[in-house]
């Protein structure tokens, strides 16, 4: 008989078997469990550490996830108007849905920079240029940055750096002359063009005209302008036309009749307020220049010459900035999304849009007559609502690319002394500052035809490095020779200058822009000279103007006499500090 | 207790201790971190529909009276949100699924929060400019996913909400020289007005209008661009379907660059066209072949601003574009949203919002509504500048294929962008 265990008492284990059971369960129990508490845990730290700042994120300008603060870089000839209509739209205390005050603020920006900035980690989120030619270079520039080759079957289109863009108001590009010089030129009865300006400025040396650098639109038309009057074309400019040596020797003789550069329009309205009737006969601005100058000045009105050949029309784009494309980088967040929706809903709408036309610019809103009641259009000869009647042929990014190249090889070339102050006073961050400034000066000229020379002053002159065009070896000598400052001595401000202009007049390159820019952060104590003798030797020019631009480093500086000493050099004055000199030096290197 | 209890007590405590530390560490995320998707009734629903530039005035301005109404899906109210952006633009983020639509093996319930999230602003509809633009989007998923994500049949089937054609608008002093030089207004005529060398003068026009300036959108800005650029070619061939070799003829591409000279500017041109043409006036351009309903919301800004008002021709080969209304059907939004979607696409069918659609120069899709339907509209207004409520007997040129679309886009950038 087979001994077989009952069914209860199969069950019926020993106490050693049971505890054994109950071991192995609680240990399973207890896996099951922990496995479980660990993949809870496991998702709680992915969590956390997905939802964790980035460390390698946002160097540079933060801003709250919820922000509703947007920052709008504008051309610095419309940021006053623009600045104003912000403060409108401030005023009105709009919010976003979940509260946040909407706020904007404007910068102003020259547009080149403005688009070198938008490529990478700006401190604004929108921009408004004064031409939509940035735009489309920004655009440009992004692509070449680096989209990666998409398939040849995909749509290459939708990858913009930029947004919901809009227009608020427009402008066209006109030579702006005084009435009598306009009237010589046959206005109102014939129709003039920039090939009689160019012609009159080449057969007249006393005829005194000007054209921003190529920084701006209305600088980048005049030259436009040049290329293709030189080429013998109103349209379809191409890189072997603006490069052929007929052309280029017929913009270089143009060039050399400019007086000087610079940065912008509103320069040339301030100089003209400061000097007069003598200080020009004709420049290229915006049409709103002449609104506005003929509206706050009484006298002799200037009038806005819309150029026979065709012009180009600054169109005042506003765009916002599709950000974050990179880790260190912060995206747009909506709400300033919203901002940005409300601003432009507002600089289109019509309060803003009569403000726009008060300001003399063309509003964007079609349904606002020009030659309405209130209008500065209206009942006005200066300008013409009626004009242009035809536009130069914008040429595409990669000619506009060599057109730009070209100038740098044909426009008038410049003699420029950097003199630099470098006593005991400008130690510390100031001196390294100064260093970066000048180097970025340095770097920024790119004539070939163009020389550059340094002067270091304390208790006197400590070196003079002469005049030198800049390639690549000549450049680096700069570079040390900037590298080298040290910070130690007195202030022999005038002597230092005097050098300088001494040196610049004994070349007798009357076909170069001559001009000294000067920085000091103190007064002048050691020089032996005074301003008087500066004076008389500036003006003992025999027909070769040196140019003087001076630059009060700090509170420290005698304004006084560096406003005293661009005056005497037909230059100006301007203030810096340890933030933005290497940002006026930029702007100054405009001016060559 | 024997110690074999007291260990296994101690395995047991150990263990809870364990699961409760970690509950309440992910409770401190305040985010229930993979907890399953649940289908929870929202206390309102946001819809995102993508809308192509020539509706979208019409549309945002339907989408606010909707939003303002008392509108909902099963009890919850609809808030509809309109981002504009150009067909082609748009199909070009479909093609690289900018808009992040999931791969066919992961469902919304495998999403963490944050990817959930990420999903929130996906589009619920889109509205291009043309149904063909519809059928490459979805042969573009059809190689991703293997199925349509726009249906052409069924409920949520592309509706078209409005129409409109392209049209010739020259400024009426610019117009009659040309008719009297050419009799009649086509892209062959304005390629013989593109090529003078005389300029104006030569034509019989003034010498301060300079050269004779085309307006043509800037394709990578606006599909009218290359809807102009196709019809250019089906009047060259003179038939209706354009094929990747026409486009490719040496002899076309010589044509095709020559009027394309006549262009004062596509580097500045924004995606709005028309205002362009309008805002800058006869400086920029004479005339061009443009979306009727553009050139029928400027007619009135371009007689204010320049006194000199628009004409309209139409031309023998005729691009329509429907503007077909088309839900996105895909997992990435709910079926709430899809059905809302719906009753937004109800409410631009009615009749009160295709009376509308008139004062925006589009012609509607409901047949119920004569394009005179309304005082304000600007059919009725403009006939006496050559615009017609119907449609003259004209041929329509067919819908380009995908690679018809890119050689011509190719030949732009190499040709006349760069």
């Amino acid at each position: 008989m087979s001994h077989r265990r009952a069914p209860s008492q199969a069950f019926r284990l020993s106490k050693r078997n049971r505890n054994f059971v109950a071991v192995v369960g609680a240990v399973a129990l207890s896996i099951l469990l922990c496995c479980t508490a660990t993949y809870r845990s496991g998702m709680w730290l992915t969590d956390a550490l997905r939802n964790r700042p980035d460390a390698s994120a946002p160097a540079g300008p933060t801003w709250t996830a919820d922000s509703a603060d947007l920052t709008v870089a504008v051309s610095p000839m419309m940021a006053p108007v623009l600045s104003q209509l912000a403060d409108d739209f401030n005023a009105r205390n709009q919010t976003t849905p979940d509260g946040r005050n909407m706020t904007v603020t404007i910068a102003a920006v020259n547009p080149e920079k403005m688009v070198v900035e938008a490529l990478g980690n700006p401190p604004f989120q929108a921009i408004s240029p004064d031409s939509s030619l940035w735009l489309d270079q920004l655009e440009q520039r992004w692509t070449d940055a680096g989209i990666p080759q998409e398939s040849d079957s995909v749509i290459p289109l939708g990858q913009s750096r930029t947004s919901g863009q809009v227009r608020y108001a427009v402008s066209p590009v006109v030579i702006a002359a005084w009435e009598e010089v306009a009237r010589e030129l046959g206005w109102p009865d014939q129709a003039v063009g920039w090939q009689d300006i160019q012609r009159i400025a080449t057969s007249d040396p006393d005829f005194k005209w000007n054209h921003s650098s190529t920084n701006t639109a209305s600088g980048l038309l005049a030259t436009l302008a040049e290329f293709y009057a030189g080429a013998g074309l109103v349209r379809g400019l191409t890189a072997e036309a603006a490069t052929a040596q007929s052309t280029l020797d017929y913009v270089q003789a143009v060039e050399a009749t400019i007086r000087f550069y610079g940065e912008g329009e509103e320069v040339i309205v301030q100089r003209l307020a400061a000097e007069g009737r003598n200080f020009l006969d004709a420049f290229v601005g915006q049409e709103r220049v002449v609104i506005e100058w003929n509206r706050t000045h009484p006298g002799e009105r200037l009038i806005a010459i819309y150029p026979a050949e065709g012009t180009l029309w600054t169109d005042h784009p506003l765009a916002l900035l599709e950000l974050g494309a990179s880790a260190a980088e912060l995206s747009v967040t909506d709400n300033q999304r919203l901002t940005y929706r409300a601003f432009a809903e507002f600089l289109t709408g019509r309060e803003s849009q009569l403000a726009l036309l008060a300001a003399g610019y063309r509003p964007a809103d079609l349904d606002i007559p020009l030659d309405g009641p209130d209008s500065p259009f209206a009942g006005a000869d200066a300008v013409d609502w009626r004009e242009p009647q035809t536009t130069l042929q914008m040429p595409p990014p990669s000619v506009i690319n060599v057109v730009l190249d070209a100038w740098r090889y044909t426009k008038r070339p410049t003699n420029v002394y950097l003199v630099v102050d470098t006593s005991g006073s400008m130690e510390g961050e100031k001196i390294r500052r100064t260093r970066e400034a000048l180097a970025a000066f340095v770097e920024q000229v790119q004539g070939s035809r163009d020389r550059v020379g340094i002067v270091e002053f304390a208790s006197s002159v400590k070196s003079f490095a002469p005049l030198s065009t800049l390639d690549d070896a000549s450049r680096r000598d700069l570079l040390d020779i900037i590298d080298d400052m040290q910070a130690i001595g007195g202030t022999a401000l005038i002597d230092a200058v005097y050098a300088a202009v001494e040196d610049l007049q004994s070349q007798r390159d009357d076909q170069a822009i001559n001009a000294v820019v000067v920085m000091t952060d103190g007064l002048d104590n050691d020089s032996r000279r005074s301003l008087n003798d500066l004076s008389r030797l500036l003006q003992s020019h025999n027909g070769m103007p040196v140019v003087l631009f001076t630059i009060a480093f700090g509170r420290d500086a005698d304004e006084s006499l560096l406003t005293r000493m661009a005056e005497a050099g037909n230059g100006q004055f301007r203030r810096a500090d340890e933030t933005d000199i290497e940002e006026l030096y930029r702007i100054i290197s405009t001016y060559f | 207790m024997s110690r074999t209890r007291w260990i296994f007590l101690g395995i047991i405590v150990f263990a809870v201790v364990i699961v409760a530390a970690s509950i309440l560490l992910s409770q401190q995320t305040n985010e229930p971190g993979g907890a399953a998707l649940t289908v929870e009734r929202p206390d309102a629903l946001k819809i995102r529909v993508l809308t192509a530039l020539p509706v979208e005035p019409w549309v945002r301005s339907a989408a606010e009276a909707f939003n303002a109404g008392d509108y909902d899906v099963e009890g919850v109210p609809i808030e509809v949100e309109i981002s504009a952006v150009d067909g082609l633009t748009a199909l070009g983020r479909w093609d690289r699924n900018d808009y992040g639509a999931l791969p066919a093996d992961v469902r919304p319930e495998d999403l963490s929060e944050a990817e959930r999230a990420a999903l929130s602003g996906f589009p619920t509809a889109w509205i291009p400019d043309s149904r063909y633009l519809v059928e490459l989007a979805n042969a573009s998923y059809k190689e991703r996913l293997g199925r349509d994500v726009f249906l052409t049949d069924g409920e949520y089937r592309a509706r078209p909400i409005a129409i409109s054609l392209f049209a010739w608008g020259l400024y009426n002093s610019r117009a009659a020289v040309l008719e009297d030089e050419f009799g009649v207004i086509n892209w062959s005529t304005i390629h013989d007005a593109a090529i003078a060398r005389g300029g104006w003068p030569e034509l019989g026009g003034e010498p301060s209008w300079g050269f004779f300036k085309l307006v043509v959108p800037n394709p990578s800005k606006n599909v009218g661009g290359l809807a102009a650029m196709i019809a250019m070619a089906g009047e060259y061939y003179d038939r209706t379907n354009i094929s990747v070799e026409d486009i490719a003829n040496p002899q076309f591409q010589v044509w095709l660059r020559e009027l394309m000279g006549a262009v004062t500017d596509f580097s500045s041109a924004s995606a709005y066209t028309a205002e362009d043409f309008a805002l800058f006036g006869y400086s920029v351009g004479d005339g061009g072949q443009l979306l009727e309903s553009d050139l029928l919301q400027n007619m009135q800004g371009i007689r204010t601003r320049w006194e000199d008002p628009l004409r309209i021709y139409y031309p023998e080969y005729v691009t329509w574009f429907d503007f077909p209304f088309s839900v996105w059907v895909g997992p990435e939004t709910t079926a709430l949203q899809k059905n809302a979607a719906l009753e937004f696409q109800r409410f631009l069918l009615s009749d009160e919002q295709q009376k509308a659609a008139l004062a925006f120069g589009l012609r509607p899709a409901n047949p119920n509504i004569a394009v005179d339907a309304v005082e304000n509209s600007l059919f009725a207004q403009w006939e006496d500048q050559g615009v017609q409520t119907v449609v003259p007997r004209t041929t329509a040129m067919r819908s380009p294929d995908r690679d018809v679309l890119l050689t011509l886009l190719r030949w732009f950038e190499l040709n006349v962008a760069q």
